[in-house]
């Protein structure tokens, strides 16, 4: 999987210029994190992988092919969007057709569809909860059934619009599971984060924007280790980060564990 | 009821209409005056059942099995309305557009939707949403359709709309999960902010960090029920981890340097205080 965005520029009918310029490529299967403060340009540019919104200037290329030349529904097949609030995606009266409705417009098999259904609906905590309206899920409940619905299609890239807001410990072990299971399946799982903690422990790549730019893109711990540069789009790194680098550690550390680690050889050296 | 306690929770249990399960069980506790409460728990632990049950939504707006009662600045919550309650606490939800009216053209008008409901004179009106204007800093948005606001300034609306009616308690229910790091904060310093000028506040926050660092009492549930109610420091020294409920990462550096015999005092509250901490390990 190959995503090649050059030089994009988006501009809103509004005038307001979302995207000034963004140039970035992302090869392979490891799962990629966009963040950045509310203005960014964050939902701007992931909307551009499957065309919901084209270029102005610049091109978004998958795989070698412009987005611009075939449709959105055409793309939906290969790059899977969850909407940020499920509200936005979900219209049907259960689970199970919210979770068959992609794929039966696509033209995949009835077989493979029920073969897909359990599978997804016990990663998303939904095994139980089939036949239920999705008016009467939780809200947390809803967000999945949101992502649920979006894996069933098998798209090679996933994107995923704030997906811990309003999870608790669960939802966010939930979907860690979950973007493991994607990547393990040879899967791109591209996510929009305002949780720090949960990008950290996730996503080996960082993409920070900036007013409609690139502020910085790279491995995660050497984006963390700069917090003055993130300041610029409201970013902080990680508590346990700031912790170590307040410490005067060089490198981030991602867990209290890796931390504790991190001081207990510190200290053996000392001794 | 001491004269320093401004909401009494005695025995409380609910359990809606139509479910087989209580979303509140047994709930006894108190609320000082000025004081910061913060209540943490899981998803579906009952946070927001009690919010309702504490401004008297339950049980006059949510009809089901009630037990025990709660009573605020010494009047039953059963029995009084909810506009009369209105003006002692005030509820702000979750989500701004649950709460919003939805019949305004403007902030100016969203801001004095309460008080147009209880008739109040014209002068007074304008009076007030001026003055809450400039404590929720919308003071430049007052022509604006409430609708074309950003996350953070509609939220502060819906918090305007709540403190007009002069409560002097205020419940805000997760006021800042929807919203992004910088709106979040313009939220919460308001709150903190009221808070410094003597209002009661109960706030549900999954912001452990946050809580920690703001609370002077947190309240603990999972199922309905009250697991404990203390200091942030008594509370995240570890006990609480098997109840789905999560801890600020200073506490849980602060418990494994313990068990990893690097530290030896109290749970750790504060970035400065878990760096403090770390440093002192590592300097010996």
């Amino acid at each position: 999987m190959r995503i090649e965005i050059r030089d994009l520029r988006h501009t809103y009918p509004t005038g307001e210029e979302a995207l000034k310029g963004v140039s970035f490529t992302i090869e392979g299967v490891t799962p990629v994190a966009v963040v950045g403060q509310n203005g960014s340009g964050k939902t701007t540019l992931v909307k551009h992988f499957n065309r919901i919104l084209s270029p102005t200037s610049g091109a978004v290329l998958i795989d070698g092919v412009e987005t611009t030349k075939q449709s959105t529904a055409k793309w939906s097949k290969r790059v899977g969007y969850v909407f940020q609030n499920p509200d936005d995606q979900l219209f049907l009266n259960s689970v199970r057709k919210e979770f068959e409705f992609g794929p039966e417009r696509v033209g995949v098999p009835a077989a493979d569809i029920q073969k897909r259904l359990p599978e997804i609906a016990e990663l998303c905590g939904l095994g139980d909860k089939l036949d239920s309206h999705t008016f009467d899920l939780t809200a947390t409940q809803k967000k999945f059934c949101a992502i649920g619905s979006v894996m069933m299609m098998d798209p090679d890239v996933i994107i995923f619009d704030e997906p811990t807001c309003g999870q608790d410990v669960e939802g966010s072990r939930r979907l860690s599971e979950i973007i493991g299971h994607l990547e393990k399946r040879g899967k791109l799982c591209v996510t929009i984060s305002h949780d720090m903690k949960f990008v950290a422990a996730n996503f080996p790549r960082v993409v920070a924007l900036c007013h409609g730019r690139v502020l910085i893109d790279g491995d995660s711990r050497e984006v963390f280790a700069k917090p003055e540069l993130l300041k610029k789009s409201f970013v902080s790194p990680p508590p346990i980060s700031r912790v170590s680098l307040g410490m005067g550690f060089e490198k981030p550390a991602f867990s209290v564990d890796e931390l504790v680690e991190t001081m207990k050889a510190r200290r053996r050296k000392m001794a | 009821m001491s004269v320093d306690t401004v909401i009494e929770v005695k025995n409380l249990s609910f359990r809606y209409a139509g479910e087989r399960k209580q979303a509140l069980k047994d709930l006894s506790f108190t609320v000082g005056r000025g004081e910061f409460l913060c209540i943490i728990g899981p998803n579906g632990a009952g946070k927001s059942s009690l919010c309702n049950a504490l401004v008297g939504l339950i049980p006059s707006y949510f009809s089901g099995a009630k037990k025990g009662g709660v009573s605020v600045l010494g009047q039953d919550t059963e029995g009084t309305s909810v506009a009369n309650l209105a003006s002692k606490i005030g509820l702000v939800f979750q989500n701004p557009f649950n709460q919003i009216s939805y019949t305004t053209s403007t902030v100016e008008e969203e801001l004095a939707y309460g008080l147009c409901n209880i008739g109040a004179p014209r002068d007074e009106m304008r009076r007030r949403v001026k003055e809450i204007a400039e404590t929720i800093r919308v003071g430049g948005l007052l022509r604006k359709n409430p609708l074309e606001l950003s996350g953070g300034q509609i939220q502060r609306v819906a918090i305007g709309s709540t403190l007009i009616m002069r409560p002097s308690i205020l419940v805000l229910d997760e006021c800042t999960t929807q919203l992004d790091p910088l709106g979040s904060e313009e939220v919460f310093d308001i709150v903190k902010r009221l808070n410094k000028d003597g209002i009661t506040v109960v706030m549900v926050d999954h912001d452990m960090e946050r809580v920690a660092r703001c609370a002077d009492r947190v309240l603990v549930m999972n199922d309905g029920q009250l697991l404990a109610i203390d200091t942030p420091r008594a509370i995240f020294n570890g006990i609480f981890q098997s109840h789905g409920v999560d801890m600020p990462e200073y506490a849980r550096f602060g418990a494994a340097m313990s068990g990893a015999g690097m530290y030896g005092g109290p749970a750790l509250l504060t970035e400065r205080e878990a760096i403090n901490a770390g440093k002192a390990a590592i300097a010996v």
